[in-house]
């Protein structure tokens, strides 16, 4: 009788299960408790880390995706090609991921379809729907070509060689579309979002940055690719990307610095505001800490600096949307969002999941295929992990200082920042008492009106505002708000309604004004 | 623009006298609960689209401005967010998928969420569009004994804040606060305070926020075209060379992976 082997439980396995309950738990209250029970989203802050990390940082880091099929059938340049099936796979897993973040996130999942058929063209979100709809499916195409190997499909596979050229080239411009739309989610918020994130160049930002971490991610998962399935990509084809990506991070940033000097916020950044800080510590990782790293040629060829230059380029593109999506839009809303319980639970629940089945199709299909790929190593078990063939005590001592440096810097920064943080004071307290005179000159009692009347009356009743209210303190909740409707009532009352304590007998009872029981032609009118 | 018959509200903080007035008759007239026990410290919720506070030394009211071009409903991505011609900004509910980004456009911070629900629905003011629809004035307007509340085609409501500004020389500060904000509003502000004083966000450009991403979106199909043309130009040129030299016999390269 065959055996069911359970796989070995292992550290990083262990980390992966406990996740996974949490976000189980996580999912149950999200389904039964609503997003009340399972989020710290309010009216003021309604978008947190699922928006934020979820969706914004999720699809920026499946930019791998477009950026390497468009290097390699676009541009010729055939020597990346064994990258292409993993960036593809990571991509694709990357957009069905946020999508399954997003039915956690939307009020009302299950309308999800709608943008496909209720247009709004002059909504990003509707663009960006139908690009991510769009891009999954041209995702999936691409890489079905790994799943009809596996089976022998070989006529399905013709088909498809003839039409990649089309599907990347449209998945490229799908890409450039939805990457730089994320951003322009913003533009229509210039008095919300904090000057240092919200610039007329929004998209170009988003889009740029999302470039740069299509080189990285393809260097940081051939990394890990390596530690855990003992499969890795050549140096010399991560380091043009790593060119690349300093290239891009330059371009970024002499636009970054143009756009703030042409708006005149050159000095905002070192402003004593918490938004400053968690700006600058953005900056410092992502950006001048990498880009140092990467302009050291023996950095750049160095097997772990390329690692850890992508790894902070990585993490700068992840605080950049956090700082988008959450830091800048805190001060506007007047509330300091932290994210829940679940909600982290979710967050990395999906995470997970993506490393789950990126190992299961490593392992099932040919996503690296094997007389492409340069064997370092025989393949190892996931927990059996060492840092790869160079250490980083072998990193020229510059660098280890530029990474500890980044990491201090920021790290005090980011303290710093989040000491700062404050709850900004909403509109202003009550003061005082509201000088009402010239108000009140202005108060016209409502006009006569006459009640419905019941069959049983004995004739129509008339009520004059004029006789019942002090002009000078009009009290108009005496009446209104309890028993009588501000906007008039045409049905009749049931008999006897109106004598009752609640209506006009609470006040005509004998003591205050005469009795309801005195005279009946006092109110109603013969007819 | 705005139609010229299009209806809206002039809200005048000098002729405000707390009654609250307004406020419950919204509550009414949209069969919603009572939230606090004093009308006046309701904030704007789900179960309250308008509310009339003390702020500073003056009584505001806060409701959906109900904007010429609305950030709400240029952001829905469903059209779940409608400028009707009558004036208001209205909700069909069905279409709504929950995204909540029409919370983040607004710039009044208006619409509201029923985060207790499983089956949650965005809510606010629809400036009682079934009452305009029947000749009506809103509840809230016709709640009001003292004309703090206005109701009347937004153009003649412009006119009449510049008469009372006029009939009544150092009692308003002379904005009208929706004239030009956003792009108009079709409920006006007069007070004789600033809008920060009052609680409402200043510094609104004149520019309508949902333009600012109209300009980006308007240029999709030339970057589409222009990059298609532009990738296939590439692929074109970069593969041709390897197809010349698979026709003179150097090698097969076109085969080369699959």
């Amino acid at each position: 009788m065959p055996k069911l082997a359970l796989p070995r439980l292992t550290f990083w396995r262990g980390v992966l299960l406990a996740i996974l309950a949490a976000g189980t738990y996580a999912t149950f209250l999200r389904v039964f408790k609503g997003l009340a029970g399972s989020t710290n989203l309010t009216d003021a802050f309604p978008w947190g880390l699922w928006i934020g990390f979820d969706i914004l940082c999720g699809v920026a880091l499946a930019a791998g995706g477009f950026t390497i099929s468009a290097t390699v059938y676009i541009f010729n340049l055939e020597k990346f090609r064994p990258i292409v099936r993993p960036a593809i796979l990571t991509a694709f897993l990357g957009y069905v991921l946020v999508v399954v973040a997003l039915l956690f996130d939307l009020g009302r999942p299950w309308n999800v379809w709608h943008p496909l058929v209720m247009w709004n063209p002059h909504s990003v979100m509707f663009e960006v729907g139908w690009c991510v709809t769009l891009y999954t499916t041209v995702l999936a195409l691409e890489f079905s070509p790994v799943v009809f190997e596996r089976f022998k499909m070989t006529k399905t596979l013709h088909v498809l060689h003839v039409i990649m050229p089309i599907l990347v080239v449209l998945g490229v411009l799908l890409s450039t579309l939805h990457q730089s739309s994320l951003g322009s989610f913003y533009l229509i918020v210039p008095t919300k979002l904090h000057a240092l994130w919200y610039s007329p160049l929004l998209p170009v930002y988003f889009f740029l940055t999302a470039l740069t971490l299509g080189c990285a991610m393809t260097i940081v998962e051939s990394f890990l690719s390596h530690r855990a399935f003992g499969k890795e990509l050549e140096m010399e084809l991560l380091v043009p990307l790593g060119r690349v990506a300093l290239l891009i991070l330059g371009v970024t940033a002499v636009i970054r610095f143009a756009d703030f000097r042409h708006r005149g916020i050159l000095g905002l950044p070192f402003a004593p505001t918490y938004e400053s800080r968690l700006f600058l510590a953005e900056m410092i990782i992502g950006v001048l800490a990498p880009a140092v790293l990467l302009a050291l040629p023996k950095v750049r060829q160095h097997r772990t600096g390329l690692f850890l230059s992508a790894l902070l380029i990585v993490m700068g593109v992840v605080m950049n949307r956090l700082n988008v999506s959450i830091t800048g839009m805190e001060r506007s809303s007047g509330e300091i969002y932290v994210p829940a319980f679940t909600e982290i639970a979710i967050t990395l629940s999906v995470v997970g999941v993506g490393f789950l089945v990126f190992a299961l199709a490593v392992k099932y299909l040919p996503v690296f295929p094997e007389h492409e790929m340069k064997d370092a190593r025989p393949p190892v078990a996931p927990d059996a992990l060492h840092v790869a063939a160079q250490p980083i005590r072998s990193l020229p001592m510059p660098a280890i200082a530029v990474v500890a440096l980044a990491f201090v810097a920021a790290g005090a920064l980011g303290a710093d920042g989040v000491r700062r943080r404050e709850v900004v004071p909403g509109p202003p307290a009550p003061s005082g008492t509201p000088a009402l005179a010239a108000a009140l000159a202005s108060f016209e009692a409502p006009a006569e009106m006459t009640f419905p009347q019941a069959p049983d009356s004995p004739g129509p009743v008339s009520f004059r505002h004029a006789s019942h209210v002090d002009a000078s303190a009009p009290d108009c909740l005496a009446c209104h708000g309890n028993s009588y409707s501000f906007l008039g009532r045409t049905e009749a009352p049931p008999a006897g309604l109106m004598h009752d304590t609640k209506h006009c007998g609470g006040c005509h009872d004998g003591t205050s004004a005469f009795s309801i029981e005195d005279d009946c032609t006092a109110c109603h009118k013969s007819e | 623009m705005l139609n010229t018959q299009a209806k809206g509200l002039l809200l005048d903080t000098t002729r405000c006298i707390g009654c609250g007035a307004c406020a419950l008759a919204c509550k009414e007239r949209n069969g919603l609960p009572k939230t606090s026990e004093v009308v006046l410290e309701d904030k704007l919720s789900d179960k309250t689209f308008s509310t009339v506070n003390q702020v500073g030394n003056r009584y505001v009211r806060r409701m959906c401005m109900h904007c010429a071009t609305p950030s709400c409903a240029s952001a829905c991505p469903v059209a779940a967010l409608e400028k009707t011609a009558a004036g208001p900004v209205v909700y069909h509910e069905s279409k709504c998928m929950g995204c909540r980004y029409c919370m983040i456009a607004c710039p009044f911070g208006i619409p509201k969420y029923e985060w207790e629900k499983k089956a949650p629905l965005v809510r606010k003011c629809d400036l009682c569009a079934d009452r305009l629809a029947k000749g009506l004035k809103t509840a809230c307007a016709t709640a009001c004994p003292t004309g703090a509340t206005t109701f009347g085609n937004r153009d003649a409501l412009v006119l009449e804040a510049r008469a009372r500004f006029a009939a009544n020389p150092g009692r308003y500060r002379e904005h009208v606060y929706g004239f030009e904000e956003v792009g108009g509003t079709s409920v006006l502000l007069i007070s004789d305070a600033k809008p920060e004083e009052l609680g409402y966000p200043a510094g609104l450009d004149e520019t309508p926020p949902p333009h600012l991403t109209w300009r980006v979106l308007n240029i999709i199909p030339d970057i589409v075209m222009t990059g298609a043309v532009l990738l296939g130009g590439i692929y074109w040129i970069r593969n041709r060379r390897d197809e010349v030299e698979a026709a003179e016999g150097h090698h097969d390269a076109s085969t080369k992976g699959h």
